[in-house]
């Protein structure tokens, strides 16, 4: 009997229009937006890349060459340095292919045009230079037989003083809540075929909810099955969604995608299980109930901050607790702490808080769904 | 064959001030066709669902096959077959898939369940859609494969609840025909409608129900001979003297006339040539008449009767 249910419960939910269209197409296409519209803000504005420089020489400075090669060799180097004369160089300032230029003769100098972080860190780099190139002067005059080894030591020191540190071993782009927010969202419609285990087992709610009463298959069996198939349903969904997101919109979720996938099937059961419990409250009709389900869905993303980045940290000063209790929120944050933190004590403890939801959501939807007879259908 | 299939005993159902059912009382034994006939709002459908314990009642038994119904009463459940007022079938499965879904609910073997889905498209005449969905059918067929998913599975005990709703005649006639079908071959039938004209065709014991309570029980005979009306005779006439009214009134076995819109009507109870006797007083008084037509009485006559109202509107 279970199987025989579950089987029409996945063929009817696989050609289902509405759960196509609001837990795969929906997705897909507002995460292509997001792609479009955030993809290159962070590597635009926020991602370090090497600053573009030019060197005149107006007397030879065989050390600073040196150490300019070395930076250069670099895997990720924080200068891009270009060797020309003080005209070109000037124009290149002027038509704003370079951040600065550094004039080597006894002295080393450094010329910008604006000020900002990059034209520091340039000027921190002279500075930094100057202090090791005195410190290499004064060894290389105590012992000249060790000038090759103390160039090679200034190389080396100066060109790894300026390096980016990473916060997190994960992908620091603020804009990839967006994309965690996405799929908390489409967990989250999980919710739509939570509703639909309801309505078609209780008499009072539809036609069909009465006919599958006056049937010999249990009630709990009817909804075990029904409660399966959506999850299975809703698996399928969340998978394609991270799928497309990872693989194809290629979106960095760090280097724990793997962990990624078991959170948003987990995400997508804590949905379900929310339609189930809301749906069997109230007697109104499937499309009054529909509507009022995903606009629940739709205001709990929000204060996940799906439409407004910032709405999490908002709530979480004012009313703390409902972020905890939040289903969105707390899928996204699992994502969140899954890709920042290093160790998993938050991302389990997160995963715990979703079983739970799930847990007190399936139990309440079955203890309200309980009733066999009723007074009105 | 007169072993009792359902026994409801003074059933009360009420939704808050309303009293939906009023102490019924009804016996249906096996091998019947059992039509609960009544007006929109009689308690028809409601007593189908405290039937099938989908509604909770305020007083009162159900015994089924002579046990107690309840919600859990899966035995007794697997016996019946439930053809509701709406049609509860999936969108999103084909015909085969829907009659195979419901029946699966009830028989566990699948070559059997096969082979009773496939003789349930063959009784329901959907062979040639078993591929498609609900949506491309028509009123009609998709009433057919309601009733096919509820009677796949070779149910003991037949509940039809309003199933010729807004279906077209060629339909109504085959449903009508398949019942009778299903009754033969030794299912007891649970027809309720609005429809005398179907009730009277097919049922061979009936109740009439008004406002929640059974007003008369019997075959459509025994109900017919509750009421005093035997004959209404019918003659298109322009106008009729005042003496002559009266004298076809003091006729014997009428007990009332009414002239209105060019038509005399004549309420005759018992007697024989009713009609022949009319006549010769028109004829006799030269008076000249269009059609002339005579009725026996109908179902809506015992419910006008009794009642003092017709059995549906006009409009029906």
């Amino acid at each position: 009997m279970f199987g025989h249910i579950l089987k029409y419960e996945l063929k009817n939910g696989l050609r289902t229009k509405d759960l196509i269209i609001w837990l795969i197409l929906f997705p897909i296409i507002l995460g292509t937006c997001f792609k479009i519209a955030f993809g290159s803000i962070y590597e635009k504005t926020e991602k370090f890349s090497s600053i573009p420089v030019a060197i005149v020489e107006e007397s030879e400075n065989a050390a600073f060459r040196q150490v300019i090669e070395g930076i250069e060799k670099a895997d990720e180097p924080f200068l891009k340095a270009t060797f020309a004369d003080k005209e070109k160089a000037e124009k290149m300032l002027d038509d704003g292919d370079i951040e600065g230029i550094i004039f080597t003769s006894d002295d080393i100098s450094l010329t910008v045009k604006e000020k900002g972080i990059r034209e520091t860190m340039l000027k921190s780099f002279i500075e930094q230079y100057k202090v090791r190139e005195k410190i290499a002067m004064d060894a290389i005059n105590t012992a000249p037989e060790k000038a090759q080894e103390v160039i090679a030591s200034l190389t080396s020191e100066t060109a790894s003083s300026c390096r980016e540190i990473p916060l997190t071993q994960g992908n620091p782009d603020m804009y990839i809540q967006y994309f965690y927010n996405l799929i908390a969202m489409v967990a989250m419609f999980g919710c739509i075929t939570g509703m639909h285990i309801t309505i078609q087992n209780q008499a009072n709610l539809s036609p069909l909810g009465a006919r599958n009463n006056c049937s010999p298959a249990p009630k709990s069996i009817n909804i075990l099955a029904c409660l399966t198939g959506s999850f299975i349903l809703e698996t399928i969904c969340m998978v394609i969604c991270v799928t497309y997101l990872a693989f194809i919109l290629k979106i960095d979720f760090g280097d724990r995608l793997w962990l990624v996938y078991p959170s948003a099937i987990l995400g997508g059961i804590t949905g379900v299980s929310f339609g189930f419990f809301v749906g069997s409250l109230a007697r109104v009709s499937e499309k009054a109930k529909g509507a009022i389900l995903v606009s629940i869905s739709m205001l709990l993303c929000f204060c996940s901050g799906l439409m407004m980045g910032n709405m999490k940290a908002v709530i979480a000063e004012n009313i703390p607790w409902f972020n905890n209790i939040n289903p969105a929120a707390v899928i996204s944050d699992c994502f969140y702490c899954l890709n920042i933190y290093e160790d998993y004590d938050r991302f389990i403890s997160k995963l715990i808080t979703m079983a739970a939801i799930s847990v007190m959501f399936i139990v309440l939807g079955f203890v309200t769904s309980r009733r066999k007879k009723y007074a009105s259908i | 064959m007169e072993n009792t299939v359902i026994k409801i005993n003074n059933l009360v159902k009420r939704y808050g001030d309303l009293i939906a059912l009023d102490h019924l009382d009804l016996e249906i034994k096996q091998g019947e066709v059992f039509g609960l006939l009544g007006p929109n709002g009689s308690g028809k459908t409601t007593t189908i669902n405290c039937l099938l314990s989908l509604l909770s009642f305020d007083k009162g038994d159900i015994e089924i096959f002579g046990k107690k119904m309840t919600p859990v009463s899966y035995d007794i459940k697997k016996e019946i077959g439930v053809i509701m007022q709406n049609v509860t079938v999936f969108e999103e499965l084909t015909v085969y898939e829907n009659i195979d879904y419901f029946c699966g609910l009830y028989i566990k073997d699948k070559a059997k369940r096969r082979e009773y889905v496939e003789e349930a498209i063959k009784f329901v005449e959907l062979g040639d859609f078993r591929k498609f969905y609900p949506k491309k059918l028509s009123g009609g067929l998709l009433r057919r494969l309601n009733i096919a998913c509820g009677i796949a599975h070779k149910p003991k005990l037949i509940i039809l609840d309003e199933p010729t709703v807004a279906v077209d005649p060629q339909s109504r006639n085959r449903i009508l025909e398949g019942i009778q079908e299903l009754n033969r071959n030794g299912a007891t039938v649970i027809y309720t409608s609005h429809y005398m004209e179907e009730v009277e065709q097919i049922c061979t014991r009936i109740a009439i129900m008004d406002k929640g309570r059974k007003v008369a029980e019997g075959t459509k005979d025994e109900l017919k001979r509750m009421i005093k009306n035997t004959e209404t005779i019918t003659i298109e006439i322009l106008d009729i003297p005042d003496n002559i009214a009266k004298e076809i009134a003091s006729l014997p076995h009428v007990y009332d006339t009414d002239i209105s819109s060019g038509k005399l009507t004549v309420y005759c109870s018992g007697g024989k040539h009713n009609l022949t006797r009319v006549l010769e007083v028109l004829q006799k008084n030269e008076l000249s008449f269009g059609r002339v037509y005579t009725e026996l009485p109908t179902l809506n006559d015992v419910f006008l009767e009794i009642t003092g109202k017709a059995l549906r509107d006009k409009e029906d």
